[in-house]
């Protein structure tokens, strides 16, 4: 259980305090409503190509990252299709620097074209190293636009395009930031050895005076219903073929995204699960699988992959799949199998607890969902879930219209 | 335009950790002499429960073995089935980690206090009684082959197997490369052969975290200390090992496609417990020890020809090793390379800047802080320790020579343990 006090600015700044005596450290965590799906499809890799422009210095603060070091603090940031997530943790006594440091950042940067030109550089390396440089590593480049043809998550963060990155004006980035980072577009969590009086205060003093900003109205192209079943065949120079079967998924907060999680854990999670039992180990025709949700805020993707051993042909992998994927729609699953992948959600949820950064970005992950208590319903949202709900929701998602299959070739006879 | 506000430009105090309170656990023990160590706390009702052994890959006698031994402990024993286990831990939501490493064999099992009881009997079956099936070893041998072939599509895979040879020469457990062909050569009594030198309570260490359960020693006697669990007779034979005498050339490994090149630059150092030690971890910090070092701020930061770089101390329980490693565009691999020289130099010539060494000190001295934060982090030092031979008063020593260290103590060194002349070069890719 973690307890929490909330707080809302005149300015919109939301923040959450949680207090975790057990630590010395504190974590701060600033989550931006703003991910890849929000940008403009000719621009896309903008929102995390500003992640990147984040550390380059603020308007009186022209390094973020040594202040926070002299602080004996670390930090790091991601940014998804959904959103974008800055965070902190250093010692609980130099609480205050990090409040320093990220309304800084969130009132103005210092913007440069040098800045800009150098983290270009660095954000195309990264698309190079984790890309194109990588067996497999285009998957994503190819799956998204064939499950996707509407909606923005059809290109991944790093953008659709290394040009759209190398274009980036300078102009466009102070459009994005004044867009999208301000107070009303943000939510501040604090975690660990902190009080939540102590917090407010730090956040009237650093965030109070930052103007409110253009409250952003996200209206996104979203995606039709899938009327026939896609196929993209490629051939890559890699050793062994991989398949990969996509279906339209549910969204974080449709009650169904319960019951795709755990249908997700009765096919791959642990390896008593039905895919490694029966196509890993029983018909050896995999050397791994796997099965999962892309857990997006919007309609996402349940994902099943395997990669072929030699002898197993592409027909014959999908083929497998789809009679486990039958299997879900056609049969009850049984109660000590749903108590299982119950009692694996549960213990993931109480392990991730342990940790005084998750439950600082838990608590903002859920509160951008609507409501930071969240967190606390989840063992029971999982817990109440029953096989017939799992076993409908399996023939609302796995119908053979909705199905998008890559089939990644290898281009070698033989490995 | 935002108008400056002066109080912004003010940074608020800070206070650093002077001190560090960690009390190393009592060493309780089982009834078969097994050494038991508990270190209680945390917030949440979970338990993490580690069985160490202190042998790895340094004593198998073929590649794969120690791996194979380790990972296919859960895949059967006399009495229960590779399913039946998988069913059992997978059902009381336990994560069950293996790590074959060169000097040690580790199984750790995190599970929530109140099913700990439940999984006991079957963790000291498979750790004491596994059979090893044939077909088990069959299918992980096959898909670990895949994935040694996939990674060997990868640059930094490449750089990384080929550095540790370049080290120790490619007789040296450290330092053997794998090939695809080893996996056509171990067989069943390879494994049981191992289990039966390797994994036995005279070469096991329990290390417990987190919250217990009330009779926890209890538990870990009835399982774990029973004097029909015995090591065997004749102790295994500690192998010996020669490191190469002359630093091996410069290595290229040439991949056509490449659009990255992978670098390792490094050398071999000083075992983890001698008296330069600490000095040395300071001084690889600034170097490429965290994201405000000398080579990320150069040659990320300033130059843009890398989406990350790092240096490292790795410590073996026989050797230790120190290297930069980086993945660079191919058209920017010579001038990269140059960087780093440039920086390892720097490191004997340039004195640290007073606002350089503040950094360091306060960053380190604040991961030190991170680094023991909770039952599980403690633990994990606690097992540094055991491993390392290192007494409880190292830690304290380490904020100690943070404290003191000057920019001529970081000069001298790396003057003494990290010169530009004797570092070893592995590049894979393209140039």
């Amino acid at each position: 259980m973690v307890d929490f006090d909330k707080y809302v600015l005149s300015n919109g700044l939301r923040v959450i305090v949680h207090r975790d005596s057990s630590t010395p450290l504190a974590a701060v965590n600033v989550l931006y409503d703003v991910g890849a799906r929000d940008e403009d499809p000719q621009r896309t890799g903008f929102a995390h190509l500003f992640e990147h422009l984040m550390f380059e210095g603020s308007v009186h603060i022209p390094d973020f990252d040594t202040k926070l070091q002299d602080a004996g603090g670390e930090n790091n940031a991601f940014t998804s299709n959904d959103l974008t997530n800055y965070y902190d943790t250093l010692p609980a006594q130099n609480l205050e620097t990090a409040f320093w440091l990220e309304s800084d950042r969130m009132l103005e940067l210092a913007f440069s074209e040098e800045k800009l030109a150098v983290q270009k550089n660095v954000v195309i390396e990264e698309f190079r190293q984790s890309y194109l440089n990588q067996p497999y590593g285009d998957v994503w480049m190819l799956l998204r636009p064939l499950a996707y043809q509407q909606h923005p998550y059809m290109w991944p963060t790093i953008g659709k395009d290394i040009s759209h990155i190398r274009d980036a004006s300078l102009e466009e980035v102070k459009h994005f930031f004044r867009k999208f980072y301000h107070p009303g577009n943000a939510i501040l969590t604090v975690t660990g050895n902190v009080k939540a009086d102590e917090v407010f205060r730090l956040t009237e003093k650093w965030f109070g005076d930052i103007p409110g900003g253009e409250p952003y109205v996200r209206s996104l192209p979203q995606e039709p219903v899938q009327t026939s079943a896609r196929r993209l065949a490629v051939e890559r120079d890699v050793p062994f073929d991989q398949i990969f079967m996509a279906f339209p998924c549910y969204g974080r907060g449709e009650d169904e995204f319960y019951a795709a999680d755990l249908l997700s854990d009765i096919l791959s999670n642990g390896s008593s699960s039905r895919l490694v039992q029966r196509l890993v180990k029983g018909r050896r025709m995999f050397s791994e699988v796997n099965a999962y949700l892309t857990g997006n805020l919007d309609r996402g993707l349940f994902i099943v992959t395997g990669k072929l051993h030699e002898d197993t042909g592409m027909k014959d992998a999908e083929q497998a799949f789809q009679e486990e994927l039958e299997a879900l729609r056609k049969e009850k699953i049984g109660e000590r199998e749903l108590q299982k992948v119950k009692n694996k959600a549960e213990a993931s949820h109480v392990y991730s607890e342990a940790n005084v950064l998750t439950k600082a970005v838990n608590l903002a992950y859920y509160e951008l969902m609507g409501d930071a208590g969240l967190l606390n319903r989840q063992p029971e949202l999982y817990s109440r879930e029953e096989a017939d709900h799992l076993q409908e929701t399996a023939n609302e998602m796995f119908k053979p219209e909705c199905l998008s299959v890559l089939e990644y070739h290898s281009s070698k006879t033989s490995p | 335009m935002i108008r400056k506000m002066t109080f912004r430009t003010q940074a608020p105090a800070i206070q650093l950790p002077e001190q560090l309170a960690f009390d190393a656990p009592e060493k309780l023990r089982l009834g078969n002499g097994v050494p038991v160590y508990l270190l209680e706390g945390g917030t949440e009702e979970i338990v993490r429960l580690e069985l160490l052994f202190l042998a790895g890959s340094y004593h198998q006698h073929k590649p794969l073995v120690t791996y194979l031994a380790a990972n296919l402990l859960k895949a059967g024993t006399e009495e229960r089935s590779s399913v039946e286990i998988s069913e059992v831990l997978d059902f009381y939501g336990t994560f069950l980690q293996v790590e074959a490493q060169k000097d040690i064999v580790s199984v750790s099992l995190l599970v929530l206090t109140k099913n700990l009881e439940y999984v006991l009997a079957l963790l000291q079956d498979i750790i004491q009684t596994p059979s090893y099936p044939g077909s088990e070893l069959e299918i992980l041998l096959k898909n670990k082959k895949h994935q040694h072939i996939i990674n060997s599509g990868k640059v930094s895979y490449l750089a990384r197997l080929h550095f540790a040879e370049q080290l120790f020469g490619p007789e040296h457990p450290y330092g053997y490369r794998l090939r695809k062909g080893d996996f056509d050569q171990v067989g069943r009594e390879d494994l049981l052969a191992y289990h039966r030198q390797w994994i036995h309570p005279g070469n096991l260490v329990v290390i417990a975290s987190g919250r217990f359960p009330s009779e926890m020693m209890e538990e870990l006697e009835s399982h774990f200390g029973g004097a029909s669990w015995k090591a065997p007779n004749e102790s295994g034979d500690e192998p010996a090992f020669a490191v190469p005498l002359q630093k091996a050339d410069p290595l290229f490994i040439y991949r056509k496609d490449a659009l990255q090149s992978a670098i390792r630059v490094g050398k071999r150092i000083i075992e983890r417990a001698d008296e330069d030690y600490i000095r040395l971890a300071i001084t690889n910090a600034l170097l490429g020890g965290f994201f405000g070092s000398r080579l990320m701020k150069n040659i990320r930061q300033e130059k843009g020809y890398t989406y990350g770089i790092h240096s490292a101390l790795v410590s073996m329980v026989r050797e230790g090793y120190f290297f930069v490693s980086t993945q660079v565009g191919t058209e920017v691999c010579k001038a990269a390379l140059e960087e780093i020289y440039l920086e390892i130099r720097r490191l004997r010539t340039e004195p640290a800047t007073a606002a350089e060494l503040n950094t360091l000190k306060n960053y380190l001295s604040g991961n030190f802080l991170r680094s023991f934060d909770g039952p599980f982090a403690r633990a994990e030092r606690f097992r540094e320790m055991l491993v390392f031979g290192l007494k409880p008063v190292h830690y304290d020593l380490f904020l100690k020579e943070l404290h003191e260290i000057t920019p001529e103590t970081i000069m001298e060194t790396a003057h003494k343990h990290l010169h530009e002349e004797s570092m070893i070069e592995v590049v894979a890719g393209n140039r």
